[in-house]
């Protein structure tokens, strides 16, 4: 089985490292891409000193167009399974395996990574976690099924999964609609439980108003999207 | 209305008209998003030299004050304009974001035939 792990960065200097080396010693057998959105810090330095494969946007296109460069990249570079792993360091490189088992075993098409089924496994302010519920019963109303944190970045796939993400994916939050999606097109997806800590290094990309924007924008992207006919 | 302000609405409209035939003489507009304004620039025109025209309009929907009406259809026009240019904008936007997508792939796979073809590095 070929397997990326892209990770998406922007500005992650002091922790791309750490993460990059995370990954090598729970997944010596994967390539590692690091798709960088433009960075203006030594991210992408950092990343060719690694030696890992790289793809350098020329300006910042945000998170969903970044994915899906890498997306593009594994599709036509014939990787079974592509991984996701944010820059940040929030992610523990030791729960690759567990992730990608349901879609070894051919139980899934897309894996998602989560903090909230393992009691006391993060903690979160109220207002994220008010934030997550509101998430959690949108893709229940949509897809019927119950995904305890939907926003992960955490997640793996299948070419299934590649075919369907390269084709579309939002440039701007996009795992809530991902998921959507997803179902809509008749992928099977499920959770696993995850650890994951606060992030090492960086700011959060969501600061109050921009998490009133994810709501209303995935909201209306996704009741609308409900009257599209699916391809 | 009076006979000046008639002259000078004249006077505009045959100036946006002129603007317009230039812009697109110079290419700076393209055909197909200059046939919108060319109507337009013709209908002020129109309207400035036949102002009963206008009285008749305003009058058959019901406006108190023909100008009532000049600005609602003015709003309106403007309205309509606007939310064209954000649907041109969303599809460019979209299309800018594949070829950007696209250049970086192919970036990529220059650099890596370059470094497995031993060919000198270019300066992409």
């Amino acid at each position: 089985m070929k397997t990326l792990v892209i990770i998406p960065v922007f500005n992650e200097e002091k922790t791309l490292r750490g993460v990059i080396s995370g990954i090598r010693a729970s997944l010596p057998q994967a390539d590692i891409l690091v798709v960088n959105d433009g960075s203006t810090d030594s991210t992408g330095n950092i990343a060719r000193e690694e030696g890992v494969l790289i793809l350098e946007h020329p300006y910042n296109m945000g998170i969903g167009a970044t994915m899906q460069t890498g997306f593009l990249y594994a599709l036509r570079n014939g990787y079974d399974i592509a991984i996701q792993v944010d820059g940040d360091g929030q992610h523990y490189p030791e729960c690759l395996p567990p992730l990608m088992k349901p879609l070894l075993m051919g139980q899934s098409n897309l894996v998602i990574g989560s903090r909230y089924l393992l009691d006391g496994g993060f903690k979160s302010t109220l207002l994220r976690k008010l934030g997550i519920k509101f998430f959690t019963s949108l893709v229940w109303i949509f897809t019927g099924k119950r995904i305890t944190d939907p926003t992960s970045g955490f997640r793996a796939m299948d070419r299934k999964g590649l075919e369907l993400f390269s084709e579309e994916y939002p440039s701007d939050y996009p795992e809530v609609e991902a998921l959507i999606s997803a179902n809509r097109r008749g992928l099977l997806f499920q959770e696993i439980p995850t650890m994951m800590r606060d992030r090492q290094g960086g700011t959060s990309s969501i600061g109050i108003l921009s998490a009133l924007y994810y709501m209303v924008k995935v909201t209306l992207s996704i009741s609308i999207g409900f009257f599209r006919r699916v391809k | 209305m009076s006979v000046r302000l008639n002259l000078f609405a004249m006077i505009g409209s045959i100036l946006l008209l002129l603007v317009i035939l230039e812009l697109i003489r110079r290419k700076y507009l393209r055909e197909r998003y200059s046939l919108i304004w060319i109507v337009t620039g013709t209908l002020f025109l129109l309207l400035s030299i036949r102002v009963d025209l206008l009285h008749g309009i305003s009058n058959f929907l019901g406006f108190s004050i023909p100008s009532n009406a000049l600005f609602f259809f003015g709003i309106l026009f403007l309205i309509l304009i606007i939310l064209g240019l954000s649907v041109i904008t969303s599809r460019l936007a979209e299309k800018n974001k594949i070829l950007t997508q696209e250049v970086v792939l192919l970036k990529k796979r220059v650099a890596d035939l370059e470094k497995s073809n031993d060919i000198p590095k270019s300066n992409l």
